[in-house]
């Protein structure tokens, strides 16, 4: 599958949210919905087979943890009848309300280092047992780089880092509350981040990113996923002929274990549809359907049931895993802070943003309401993704040209400058998303000590660009490094040429029709 | 009034009166309400550990046939009588684990209208074979006539205080420090008896306010060391067996939570008998502390509840299937075949808990 395909099912599955997967014969099975982590593609056939037996509709959802932890801790609560993030700390964080019934792990599976073989090899990490010292030696060098999510939006990032910081604190047991505030721990664990080559919101998405770039010709180094997903990764990699899979290191010193919990969010719809669940949680245990899972690379400890070794990369779901224990949830929070605010890879964002004459009236109020929540401190640390003064940001207006370009850092005051401009701009003019993309990757190749920086470009527009696609496309592909350009798009917009655009530069689309703000949000967590 | 209009019932019933006398009879006798589709439905929290007690058919079947649907949410024994966000839900009764919660909901000004000890179960430690072997092997568990294992706790906290490794306990296969974890003493009550029992074993006596300046922060430390903790012993028993020897090496637990998982699936406990992996292994600290289950009714409709939980009936289903004793500590009916011989007649040594003042404190230390 092509990343653009892929992408195209993610839109689909996240933007339309009902996608009836099983027949339609009314009043027999439920309507049923899911909404899970992007891990959790794989189980769906799985889940529909049973939907399909009970002659149930059901539809899945595919969110980020965070996206899953903030829905269950809103007023309104989740609308699924079902979540299944990829780890049960994230509900007992965020579900204070206590929505969620019979949480249930359906396996396990620990988030680990996937190295491209031959660089593990080079790392001399094949056959010994690797330490997170021995990562952070490999990074400083600059003979490794990761590909790793945004801990603040996915739970493979957050685990990866939550592993590093621990580490860090030595022989602890667990993380405390004062530990965070140590400089030695806070240096060291900026050190490992800044291994970091790309980074998303999702984690089945990096793994397509790496199949997709290893399609075109390019291996990334490394990249932390769940061990599971390595196996998914590395059995593509198969598939296209690949012969330098994945290779699983397990930091020695210990690794967090996703536990993959599926809970039952009760909206009063009746007897029927809690029957349904408990039926489906049952029907997840049976021997037969456990294989089936464990086939995946999943573990399932008591079931006596696990996918064959594959010692050419390192795996085997039967090996014993030194999981960290998981810090109290409140310095699980402080973490994520620390790491947002200080501790990540410094992101350089442009951002380009349609001012032309069809944005007159809503479009333009709702873009200066989501740029007003994306550079408001107090409003875009509430979802974790504030800048920090590290980062640098670049601002640029268009319409049939650019109109002009803003820098500015993640100071807040410098936040509040740029904030400032945009508010000032008005709508007018024709569309040309190309003119200001060029103009964005020309001045993040002109940024001072770009490699310690994640580089992006967001487009946001709400209309059809004049058409200069190839002439952008081939300076994109002659300048280096290749900064991916994001999409977001709004109102009734032409898709397909941002799709075309994300899917040239490995980047992604996201869908701003009804939520900007959110967008915006879902965006940060991939830079 | 429900005994003396049972007993009209019954009279009525012995008269042999008919029609409207007859449907009055059957209104008024709790064990027909059923019958007549005047159902009560009675919502509360409960412990995890009670979950799958109330979701057993079985057990649905026999309250229903009393007119009553449980609708019950899960949420641990300590918030669920002191958090206004859980008790602001206007909750019709509350299920904790342990008596004292009576005293600190009272204390809370939860209304109290009735309570009443319903089942018991004792605190024990779950771990894994290999980890009792090594454990055995280092003189921490010794093993009964019986075949049951008996932990000496107190030489276990002292050599997690000490920050020693699995290795030293002659655990070899697993990394890192000796843990063991409990559910939050502040949210849930195993965790919340464990702590108890722990503050006794390191202080050499029943606990009282006195022992808390002396060992309080020696239980503070065995609880720090264990980061996350789940809210409700049903979660943390779920990801014991989940997480396996690898992420879950030694937890605490109720007696009754592994027979209950055997006994809803004897097929998987066989596998995992036959099969190769790491098997779950009960540890019964000794001594330990009895969990008591008192259902707190707070709208008095949920009377009715306690009448029919204490109904011999409901008692046999709660031992037999669910493995939770009776008020007493009595096992009710025999356990069947499966669990055989797992499960200790009777627990002889065991400790009252502090008091709840002294746990109280305790907490406050703990939340810190």
């Amino acid at each position: 599958m092509t990343l653009a395909i892929r992408q195209a099912r993610y839109l689909v599955l996240t933007l339309l949210a009902v996608v009836p997967l099983a027949g339609c014969n009314i009043g027999k099975g439920p309507d049923f919905s899911i909404v899970s982590g992007s891990e959790n593609t794989v189980l769906q056939p799985i889940v529909e087979e049973f939907c399909k037996q009970k002659n149930a509709a059901c539809t899945f959802k595919y969110e980020g943890t965070l996206d899953i932890g903030l829905a269950l801790q809103s007023e309104a609560g989740v609308s699924q009848d079902a979540v299944w993030p990829a780890s049960s700390v994230w509900v007992e964080m965020f579900d204070t309300r206590r929505r969620v019934k019979n949480l249930t792990s359906i396996a396990q599976t620990p988030v680990t280092l996937g190295v491209r073989k031959s660089k593990a090899q080079a790392l001399g990490w094949i056959g010994r047992d690797v330490f997170m010292k021995d990562i952070l030696t490999a990074v400083n060098s600059g003979s490794l780089k990761f590909l790793m999510t945004s801990a603040t939006q996915s739970n493979s990032g957050a685990s990866a880092y939550l592993a590093m910081l621990s580490s860090a604190l030595g022989n602890k047991p667990v993380i405390e509350p004062g530990d965070l505030k140590d400089k030695t721990v806070q240096d060291t664990v900026k050190a490992l981040l800044s291994g970091v080559e790309r980074s998303s919101g999702s984690s089945g998405w990096l793994a397509d990113l790496y199949v997709d770039q290893a399609r075109r010709g390019t291996l990334y180094d490394a990249m932390w996923n769940y061990e599971a997903v390595l196996k998914e990764t590395n059995d593509k990699l198969a598939g296209i002929g690949q012969q330098d899979p994945l290779y699983a290191i397990y930091p020695a010193d210990g690794v967090a274990v996703a536990d993959s919990p599926i809970g039952f969010v009760d909206h009063g719809r009746g007897a029927e549809v809690q029957a349904f669940f408990n039926d489906l949680l049952a029907y997840l245990r049976t021997p037969d359907i456990q294989k089936r899972i464990a086939a995946t690379g999943r573990r399932i400890p008591l079931a006596d049931v696990a996918a064959t070794p594959e010692p050419l990369w390192n795996f085997d779901p039967k090996r014993l895993v030194t999981a960290i224990r998981m810090p109290e949830p409140a310095v699980i929070g402080e973490a994520l802070t620390l790491y947002q605010a200080a501790l990540r890879k410094p992101s350089l964002t442009a951002l380009c943003l349609d001012f032309s004459g069809s944005m007159s009236g809503d479009g333009v109020t709702q873009l200066k309401q989501a740029m007003r929540f994306l550079l408001t401190p107090a409003e875009a640390s509430r979802v974790l993704v504030q800048w920090s003064p590290a980062d640098r940001i670049i601002v640029i207006p268009f319409d049939g040209s650019v109109r002009r370009s803003l820098t500015g850092s993640g100071d807040p005051l410098e936040q509040e400058g740029l904030l400032n401009a945009v508010l000032g701009e008005q709508p007018g003019g024709g569309t040309n998303m190309y003119a200001c993309a060029a103009e964005a990757m020309r001045q993040i190749g002109a940024t001072k000590g770009l490699s310690n920086y994640l580089p992006a470009v967001v487009i946001m527009t709400d209309g059809k660009s004049d058409d200069e696609s190839r002439r952008f496309i081939s300076q994109w592909a002659a300048t280096q490094p290749h900064v991916p350009v994001f999409g977001i798009t709004f109102g009734d917009a032409d898709k397909t040429q941002l799709d075309s655009l994300a899917e040239a530069t490995s980047a992604r689309v996201f869908n701003g029709g009804s939520d900007l703000a959110a967008a915006f949000r879902t965006a940060r967590g991939y830079n | 009034m429900a005994i003396s209009r049972r007993a009209f019932g019954v009279g009525l019933l012995a008269t042999g009166v008919a029609g409207t006398g007859g449907y009055f009879a059957v209104k008024d006798r709790p064990e027909l309400q059923g019958l007549l589709g005047n159902r009560t439905t009675l919502t509360g929290f409960i412990g995890g550990e009670k979950e799958a007690f109330l979701a057993d058919p079985d057990v649905i079947r026999a309250l229903g046939s009393r007119g009553l649907t449980v609708q019950s949410r899960v949420a641990g024994s300590v918030e669920m009588v002191r958090e206004q966000a859980l008790l602001s839900q206007n909750p019709q009764f509350l299920w904790p684990s342990s008596s004292i919660m009576v005293d600190i909901g009272r204390q809370n000004g939860v209304k109290i209208r009735n309570d009443r000890v319903v089942l018991n179960t004792p605190v024990v430690v779950y771990s894994w074979q290999p980890v009792a072997d090594g454990l055995m092997k280092a003189g921490l568990v010794t093993r009964t006539g019986e075949g049951h294992y008996q932990l000496d706790l107190k030489a276990l906290l002292d050599a997690i205080l000490a920050g020693t490794d699995w290795s030293k306990l002659d655990v070899n296969m697993l990394y890192g420090r000796a843990r063991i974890i409990s559910t939050d003493p502040n949210r849930s009550n195993s965790g919340f008896m464990f702590a108890g029992l722990a503050l006794s074993l390191l202080s050499g006596n029943l606990a009282t306010s006195e022992s808390l300046a002396e060992f309080g922060p020696k239980a503070q430390a065995i609880f720090r060391n264990m980061g996350f903790k789940s809210p409700s012993s049903g979660k943390l028993f779920e990801q014991y067996l989940a997480g396996g020897i690898g992420g879950e090496p030694m937890i605490v637990g109720y007696e009754n939570q592994l027979v209950e998982w055997i006994l809803a699936d004897r097929a998987r406990w066989d596998r995992i008998m036959a099969g190769a992996g790491a098997k779950p292994v009960v540890l019964y600290p000794r001594p330990t502390v009895y969990s008591a289950h008192p259902l707190i009714v707070i709208d008095e409709a949920a009377n009715r509840l306690v009448d029919a939980l204490t109904t011999p009936a409901l008692q046999q289903l709660a031992w037999e299937k669910h493995g939770f004793r009776g008020p007493l500590g009595t096992p009710a009916g025999n356990a069947s075949g499966a669990v055989a011989g797992l499960l200790p007649a009777d627990v002889d040594a065991v400790l009252p808990m502090p008091d709840a003042g002294t746990m109280l404190t305790l907490l406050d230390l703990l939340a810190r």
